[in-house]
């Protein structure tokens, strides 16, 4: 990033001449990223205004009636699934920002947990330990990307819903609905994450065996090099592997709407917000004609913030994320 | 590889056979500690790993050959028939030809705008880290939230578009019942959310580009075009085919767009394999159909998936 960034011409020049040939340039740039940002903004906007702000100007909902009742009320615990009337039905699956916001955290955090470990284990014996069939056991899992991941969408379903001794189902499977419905479905896929593991490994060669062999000769076993000597060399690496999972679980969408769909309780947010806004709406007795917009641009901010905010904080370690560890090499 | 010394036991100097059970047991752990080690890490991640790679692998294809709605009774095999009817129904053909114009469509902007972005980026203006995070943003957002937003920019009467087609005194479009324009969207705000990994990967390829390259050919003469003819384009080549190879596979199962401004509609014109196969196992009840569909989808990105992986383990973008 930095290349592009020189020493600046003396003071005096640069007052002199007004690069004029530099304005189409700054008038493309500045414009087309207002167009990018624009749906977000409408969004920010006519979450904080009335309805009737969005209904005068769509296209700009300037919020004369400022107000943040909408967050209040989504934000709320149990605010939103306590009402009556034409939305009872939807309102009684409890449709409830916080849950959908612990459902998801608490899934990201199983994931964090078990992936980091699967990865940074795999990574270390895959990279560091020398024995027969590392590269066979390596080329196994790595052949597991050679077909896209939607093949196994379907017989993962069902895999869930055969699951046996679940949810009702017998011995082989049959009879109930198995993880349909229940946490593990959300829970047990993709624990072993191969590109993760790949990731891992890759940077786990770069990094000289000599650290690990003076820690054995002060008699350190595997795990203690592993977590004393390893860990902190890999932190790039983790952080890389927690905005992935972050994003990706905060975001997911399809999976989710394949196995718990008939379960308020344990959606996450992708999944939920389409019923959160008709809830608040019941619960804030809008007229039912009236479609909640207020509503829907508050849950559209809530649930798209999250990912926003990390970026912002932590850029350095997305861009390193989209460029891979595998094109650097 | 150096162990930690240890102190050699009298024993160690007699021939193995004469040894003890557990010390013949300790010179062998001793040994084979890494192997030892690299398979009590390595077998549960590999049992798990199995369980949920090879399981599924299998029964996909064997989904693929019934008629099947997942529970009530049991499936029967129908051969063939699955695929005969992704391949020749009408319906089913849409949604190969939508889903391969989406993707096509979709990709070439993504990348032309990603490169054109990312060229103006690399100069010297001011507010970059401005520009890059607005270009970036929209990737990180819930395709489901944020096309459930563009949604009301369409709709009639009171989206942003009837509004200045009214204000322009034309009359109003419905966006719904137009296929031509629904795809449209579909597209834009496809694209929208695709671009910004994009443009931060030809950054990042731009900025690789020695400053040499430029200042030599710059002694010979060349003009700014020249360079970007001659340097640029040809340098940024690889990173190009890198993007279109690995981006069909995100663009080819596009699903959330469709599911949530058109439902495959009007009348199938805008339904892709995704949303094909989603509503064959949830709508129809039709696991066969789902499984043979995404079978088909799935070898038909797999040459891109297999220079995905190349790329990968290689650590370059041309062999």
């Amino acid at each position: 990033m930095d290349r592009a960034v020189q020493l600046p011409t003396t003071s005096r020049t640069s007052r002199r001449k007004f690069p004029w040939g530099k304005v189409p340039l700054y008038v493309i740039l500045i414009v087309s990223s207002l167009i990018m940002l624009y749906p977000l903004l409408v969004m920010v906007l006519g979450s904080m205004g009335s309805n009737d702000d969005y209904i005068n100007n769509p296209n700009l909902p300037i919020p004369y009636h400022f107000s943040i009742a909408y967050y209040q009320l989504i934000m709320t615990p149990g605010a939103t699934n306590q009402s009556g009337g034409l939305y009872a039905g939807v309102a009684k699956s409890q449709a409830d920002f916080l849950r959908l916001v612990l459902n998801t955290l608490f899934r990201i955090t199983w994931y964090l947990v078990i992936t980091g470990y699967t990865s940074v284990v795999g990574g270390y014996v895959l990279s560091k330990l020398r024995w027969k069939g590392r590269e066979g056991v390596f080329t196994y899992m790595l052949s597991s990307m050679t077909l896209p991941g939607i093949i196994y969408l379907i017989p993962t379903y069902v895999m869930m819903a055969r699951w046996p001794l679940a949810g009702g189902n017998d011995i082989f499977g049959q009879g109930g609905s198995g993880f349909i419905n229940q946490w593990p479905a959300l829970l047990i896929t993709g624990l072993v994450n191969v590109y993760f593991i790949f990731m891992f490994r890759q940077t786990m060669n770069a990094i000289p065996i000599d650290f690990e062999e003076a820690a054995r000769v002060d008699g350190a076993n595997t795990f203690q090099c592993l977590f004393n000597i390893y860990l902190p060399m890999l932190k790039p690496v983790f952080v890389v592997l927690f905005i992935n999972t972050f994003v990706t679980l905060w975001n997911d969408y399809i999976w989710p709407l394949f196995v718990v769909s008939g379960n308020h309780d344990l959606m996450p947010v992708a999944l939920g917000f389409q019923f959160l806004a008709m809830t608040a709406a019941a619960a804030a007795h809008l007229p039912p004609n009236l479609p909640p917009y207020g509503f829907q641009f508050t849950v559209g901010v809530l649930t798209v913030a999250p990912c926003i905010l990390l970026f912002l904080f932590l850029q350095r370690y997305f861009v390193e994320g989209v460029q891979g560890f595998a094109i650097k090499g | 590889m150096i162990e930690a010394p240890v102190r050699i036991p009298p024993a160690a100097i007699l021939p193995e056979s004469r040894l003890s059970g557990p010390e013949r047991f300790r010179r062998w752990r001793q040994r084979n500690r890494q192997a030892i080690e690299a398979w009590v890490l390595m077998l549960p991640l590999l049992l798990y790993f199995s369980l949920f790679f090879l399981f599924p692998f299998v029964s996909s294809f064997l989904i693929s050959f019934v008629k099947w709605a997942g529970m009530g009774p049991p499936p029967v095999w129908v051969g063939l028939t699955n695929y005969v009817r992704w391949l020749t129904d009408l319906y089913y053909l849409q949604a190969f030809a939508n889903t391969a114009l989406f993707a096509v469509a979709i990709l070439l902007l993504q990348t032309s705008i990603a490169i054109l972005v990312a060229l103006m980026l690399n100069t010297k203006v001011w507010g970059r880290g401005f520009y890059r995070t607005a270009w970036f943003i929209p990737g990180l957002t819930a395709a489901s939230v944020m096309a459930n937003i563009v949604g009301l920019f369409i709709t009639p009467g009171t989206g942003i578009f009837s509004l200045m087609l009214t204000k322009l005194g034309l009359p109003d479009v419905i966006f719904y019942m137009r296929p031509d324009l629904m795809r449209m969207v579909i597209i834009v705000y496809s694209v929208w959310r695709g671009v910004g990994g994009g443009v931060i990967l030809y950054l990042a390829a731009l900025q690789s580009i020695h400053p040499e390259f430029y200042e030599a050919a710059r002694v010979d003469g060349a003009n700014r075009v020249q360079l970007l003819r001659y340097i640029t384009v040809p340098l940024l080549a690889p990173m190009t085919l890198f993007v279109l190879v690995t981006g069909i596979i995100g663009t080819a199962q596009i699903f959330e767009a469709v599911q949530f401004l058109t439902k495959g509609g009007p009348q199938n014109q805008t339904n892709v394999l995704m949303f094909a196969i989603y509503q064959e196992a949830f709508s129809n009840g039709s696991l066969g159909m789902a499984s043979s569909g995404a079978i088909l989808l799935g070898l038909l990105l797999l040459v891109s998936s297999i220079i995905n992986i190349r790329v990968m383990t290689k650590g370059r973008i041309q062999d």
